[in-house]
């Protein structure tokens, strides 16, 4: 069986710092960030797919790509060991945890995009209430939160999507904040757990012990506390500060530009953030995904409605 | 027929492979023939197997699925298949580029993933993965005034004087359209790579016909935290890891067991010429500073003469 579990989720619902935390399992000092593989710690790098096939995704149309990538993963489970040698996945207890945004779809030839029960033998998914991942995505795209709330909405929404030049990673397609969640949750090919982040954060060690337990790995409590105390948010920003985070945008930075990767890490910010106006569209929007994660619509929005 | 010359090699092509420029017809004997012929899905005699290749001692296939399958031979013959009707213009970039980077490959040839420019006699390389910004860089540096030697991949040859020689290729530039605009290149601008790409053939304005001198080799890095911008020389042994891992494709490298070849190369390259990791932005702004950083590089190391 194979040994990959996706960490699956929609972008800015705290993917990152998930992956800081497993790193962060066993270890005796805090995890760099700037060590966490960047190149292939993504699914939808294109340097898995160059090494695999051999010729570069860079000559081919998205559609192209997408109809290739099932073999893409079928080779990446299948071989040991890691495209470059320098770059390890995040790797704890003989699992191998690969970040994916891409939403769970089906190619034209009605292949799984990342190769189904195959490929991986478990995924995790991390959800985020989307009112605050709102002005984080906005922050990320350097767009205006209106804007972010109308790409979480859209139906053809995409990372790495523009045609005109060669992005670092594949096209990854992000159909609706809800529409992601929901091809995740409801795909039949692997297990799937979903954490939310706001348990993450109330209670990071157990809710951590548990995801990683649904994987089939076994870790002590300690070592659960321990990771979380080098995964603090407050520590990563200072590392980011000291050192900046290579994963940030383009133009991000912790003293200047947009206030850095990780920004605020909390949960229920947008009560702040956002206007009544926006609360509203995005509680319009992802209604029915929101109820079915237990993301409660604000009394004002309650008030219109009943 | 078309006739071409690719790092140094003549080629005898019975499609036309637009983006390469005809250089003086060779005499006698081509060395490499491209042509069309089936090519069979399964190479049984085949050591390795990927999920669209095959290696055997001297025979690769490789296919592009719904585009096209190549059989490359001793590293000296390219047949291929066209698929699911696919145009020949549509698959032609697959048969100069990871077809014959493979060829080169299969003739034990040092070819870097590479674009090299001229600068006063000798070549100078840009080496980095797909997507580093190499084609770019080469571009905004045939505008500064320096020749293109080769896009894309670049065979390297160490002969008998002890120096790594660069072969040229008469190939054009291959540009994204954000680059072309960015770069104001527009009236050199010919045919799409493909015809469903924004990618574009660009002319080059000389055309270099012959071996070049290796002076260095520049691997591109994006400036991300922590790493900082700027150009320097790694130690001996990261800068011969750089090389391998620059091979046009480091797993054949590794398949075809010519890791020595490559870390003698290497030694060769950083002894005779040097290994250097340039770190930048990826902003077509920067551009005059970054080419102003390579020029003061160059004046270093005795390319170009000193101010005043």
């Amino acid at each position: 069986m194979s040994d990959i579990v996706w960490l699956a989720s929609y972008p800015k619902s705290g993917n990152t710092w998930f992956r800081l935390l497993v790193a962060n399992l066993g270890r005796d000092t805090p995890v760099d960030i700037n060590a966490l593989p960047e190149t292939s710690g993504i699914a939808s790098a294109r340097g898995w797919f160059d090494a695999a096939m051999l010729f570069p995704s860079g000559l081919l149309t998205h559609e192209e790509s997408d109809r290739l990538r099932p073999r893409v993963y079928r080779a990446l489970a299948a071989s040991a060991r890691p495209a470059e040698p320098d770059e390890q996945e995040t790797r704890f207890g003989g699992a191998r945890f690969i970040k994916s945004h891409d939403a769970y779809s089906y190619t034209v030839d009605g292949e799984a995009l990342l190769g189904g029960a195959e490929v991986a033998k478990a995924a995790i998914l991390i959800v985020r209430d989307p009112r605050d991942i709102a002005g984080s995505l906005a922050n990320h795209l350097g767009r205006s939160i209106d804007q972010a709330i109308d790409f979480m909405a859209a139906p053809d929404s995409s990372l790495s999507g523009r045609r005109d030049r060669q992005q670092s990673q594949l096209r990854q397609q992000l159909p609706t904040w809800a529409g992601y969640n929901r091809s995740w949750l409801d795909q039949g090919d692997i297990p799937v757990h979903h954490v939310r982040y706001e348990d993450l954060k109330t209670d990071t060690a157990g809710v951590l012990r548990a995801a990683l337990d649904f994987a089939g790995i076994e870790v002590s409590d300690a070592a659960c506390r321990q990771a979380v105390r080098f995964a603090a948010f407050d520590a990563l920003q200072q590392q980011e500060r000291e050192h900046g985070f290579r994963e940030a945008p383009r133009g991000m930075t912790r003293d200047g530009a947009r206030g850095g990767f990780f920004r605020r890490g909390v949960s229920g910010g947008w009560r702040e953030e956002l206007s009544v106006g926006q609360v509203a569209r995005i509680e319009a929007d992802q209604a029915v995904m929101m109820a079915r994660l237990s993301y409660e619509r604000s009394e004002g929005s309650e008030r219109m409605t009943g | 027929m078309y006739r071409y010359v690719i790092s140094g090699l003549s080629v005898l092509s019975d499609l036309e492979l637009p983006g390469l420029i005809a250089l003086p017809d060779p005499a006698g004997t081509p060395d490499v023939r491209l042509h069309a012929q089936a090519v069979a899905t399964d190479l049984p005699e085949a050591t390795e197997r990927g999920p669209n290749w095959q290696i055997a001692p001297d025979r690769f296939t490789i296919e592009v699925p719904g585009v096209v399958r190549m059989a490359i031979s001793d590293g000296r013959d390219i047949a291929y298949e066209l698929l699911d009707g696919t145009m020949p213009e549509d698959a032609a970039i697959f048969l100069s580029g990871t077809g014959f980077g493979i060829l080169l490959h299969q003739r034990g040839r040092i070819v870097l993933h590479a674009s090299a420019v001229r600068v006063n006699g000798h070549a100078v390389l840009f080496c980095g993965q797909s997507g580093a910004g190499k084609s770019t860089l080469a571009a905004a540096l045939v505008e500064a005034g320096y020749d293109l030697v080769t896009d894309d991949f670049c065979g390297i040859a160490l002969r008998d004087d002890g120096l790594p020689w660069v072969e040229p290729d008469g190939r054009q530039l291959k540009l994204w359209q954000v680059s072309i605009d960015r770069l104001s290149l527009a009236d050199r601008t010919t045919a799409p790579v493909r015809t469903q790409l924004e990618k574009f053939y660009v002319e080059p304005r000389t055309v270099i016909s012959s071996a070049l001198p290796l002076a260095a080799v520049y691997v591109l890095r994006e400036a991300r935290p922590p790493d900082a911008p700027g150009i320097e020389r790694p130690n001996i042994v990261d800068g011969a890891l750089l090389i391998r891992r620059n091979a046009y494709r480091p797993q054949m490298v590794e398949r075809m067991g010519q890791e020595a070849l490559y870390f003698q190369a290497a030694a060769t390259i950083n002894q005779r010429a040097g290994v250097f990791t340039l770190t930048r932005a990826m902003d077509f702004n920067q551009f005059p500073e970054v080419i102003g950083w390579l020029e003061s590089h160059w004046r270093t190391l005795g390319l170009l003469e000193q101010p005043g």
